[in-house]
């Protein structure tokens, strides 16, 4: 479990984030929409200790992140995993050796072990056969596919997506989103997904913060959130076509 | 930008770069890595132009030379020191600085704007002195090698050209190579290589770790890399001839 809790944060006296609070639970895919400049990359990123904030906490099961020492850090980071909106893979690495490299970084496994575990999670994302390949050389959505691999490879207790569909065709788009549900259920993960597309919301939302320039509007799940009645969250979802014209939105 | 600001936050990102590696097995691996890829990518450039310039400096100062008094060994001891005290070291330098400088910059900012150094750090890696730590070493350690082979390219294309053109006796040439040879001039040579070659991957590595932004800030930071690393050679050499030399 995550707690956030009153998180501040502002980049030369310009607020991105105003005491925010919140709680994902493990096993459930937890969905931070928004429009586009609204703070989720700046909130994502300040939970998993990129930014620093100004004030407030942050408690991973329990322990207050904000305040720990550096090497109590290193500790929590082993245990998060990301997928970061590019990807964010290594591009001097092979797909194999980019889900390898945190099996060498972390563990003191034997060769074996490894090549077994970078099997096992090329095979979850269905990539075998893309072992050998360099990042440049496969598609967008195989590369956030092994930017998923490689996130799962220290069996992760927190997962992190930015905008994981970003950049794809929606058939994509649903791949990577029930790839993410389905490893969060099977792994009990604490899952944390940025997103803008309303296709997601939908589909894997099961609890949802909606963010409007930097502070908390509103939180719900996915049933809720069609009969909302928050001005702001009305307007952004009133932006999808597909929602309009469906009739869902009451 | 504030120069204190920014030699403060300099010296703050060395003391990363040089903090206690944890998998001492995959940096050793990606020093041999870099010492191939710096190493033996400048050597090509290193060569042609040593070869050019050690002949063209015997030729200027042969055909300069037009009182009958001046001994003609001078041309040889003069291609020999030229090289040694100043080309080998301080021109290759800026040579490899636009180089590898604008490389170097390139390929860590390139990292930073496409968030690999931020998922670095989220696996608890320090990106600093994984990426730029074996880097900095292999050039420090590949630098004197190619000073000294940039001197003896240098005296060999002298020698080729005074046997193609004859301008002298190469006797003379030959032998003005061994007079007055001063050992320490060797050392200072070296020790300039080295703070140099220092000098580039770091503020290079520096400029592209910082990058924010794009594309086009990651241009911008391969040419203040390279223009910053030159500017402090030249300051540098300025400072190490007072001290070494005086
Ligand atoms: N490193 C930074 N420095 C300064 N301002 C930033 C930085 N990162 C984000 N911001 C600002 O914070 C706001 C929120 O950005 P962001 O979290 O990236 O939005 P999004 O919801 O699209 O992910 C934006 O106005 C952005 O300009
Ligand atoms: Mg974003």
């Amino acid at each position: 479990m995550i707690e956030v809790r009153n998180i501040n944060k502002s980049f030369n006296n310009v607020p991105a984030l105003k005491d925010i609070s919140c709680v994902f639970h493990p096993g459930e895919v937890n969905l931070v929409i928004g429009r586009s400049g609204s703070g989720k990359t700046v909130l994502l990123k300040t939970i998993v200790g990129l930014h620093h904030p100004d004030s407030g906490d942050i408690l991973f099961n329990g322990r207050n992140f904000v305040t720990m020492t550096n090497y109590e850090r290193q500790h929590i980071r082993r245990e998060i995993g990301m997928l970061f909106q590019g990807g964010a893979l290594f591009d001097w690495a092979t797909v194999e050796e980019n889900v390898r490299f945190p099996l060498d970084f972390f563990t003191n496994w034997t060769k074996l072990e490894k090549n077994q575990r970078v099997e096992f999670c090329l095979e979850r994302v269905n990539l075998s056969h893309a072992a050998k390949l360099k990042p440049s050389e496969i598609s967008g959505g195989m590369q956030k596919r092994v930017a998923i691999a490689r996130a799962i490879a220290l069996n992760p207790k927190y997962l992190f997506c930015d905008e994981p569909n970003s950049g794809l065709d929606p058939q994509t788009a649903t791949v990577i989103d029930d790839l993410i549900l389905e490893i969060t259920k099977e792994y009990n993960i604490t899952t944390v997904v940025n997103t803008h597309d309303l296709n997601s919301v939908l589909a894997v939302g099961e609890r949802i913060v909606f963010i409007y320039q930097g502070e908390k509007w509103w939180e719900g799940n996915r049933e809720s959130i069609l009969q909302a009645h928050n001005a702001e969250l009305r307007e952004y979802l009133y932006a999808s076509e597909v929602l309009k014209k469906s009739g869902l939105l009451k | 930008m504030n120069f204190f600001y920014l030699a403060g936050q300099y010296f703050v990102f060395l003391r990363r770069v040089f903090a206690k590696p944890e998998k001492q097995k995959l940096y050793l691996r990606n020093i041999l890595t870099e010492l191939w890829n710096l190493g033996v990518g400048s050597l090509g450039i290193v060569v042609i132009i040593s070869a050019f310039i050690g002949a063209v400096i015997t030729l200027q100062t042969a055909y300069n030379v037009t009182s009958p008094l001046f001994p003609l060994f001078l041309i040889g001891l003069g291609t020999r020191d030229s090289m040694i005290l100043e080309f080998s070291s301080t021109i290759v330098s800026l040579i490899l600085a636009g180089k590898v400088g604008s490389s170097i910059a390139g390929e860590i900012g390139t990292m930073r704007v496409t968030e690999q150094i931020d998922a670095l750090e989220i696996m608890g890696v320090n990106s600093a002195s994984f990426l730029i730590m074996p880097k900095i070493v292999a050039m420090v350690l590949i630098a004197p090698v190619l000073n000294i082979l940039s001197v003896f390219i240098g005296i060999f294309g002298g020698f080729l050209t005074i046997e193609a053109t004859a301008v002298i006796p190469t006797e003379d040439f030959l032998y003005g190579l061994t007079v007055e040879f001063i050992p320490f001039y060797v050392t200072y040579s070296l020790i300039k290589s080295v703070v140099f070659s220092f000098i580039i991957t770091s503020v290079s590595s520096f400029q592209g770790y910082y990058v924010k932004g794009g594309s086009l800030e990651v241009g911008r930071a391969g040419t203040r890399a390279v223009v910053y690393s030159s500017i402090l050679i030249l300051i540098f050499n300025l400072i190490l001839t007072q001290l070494l030399l005086a």
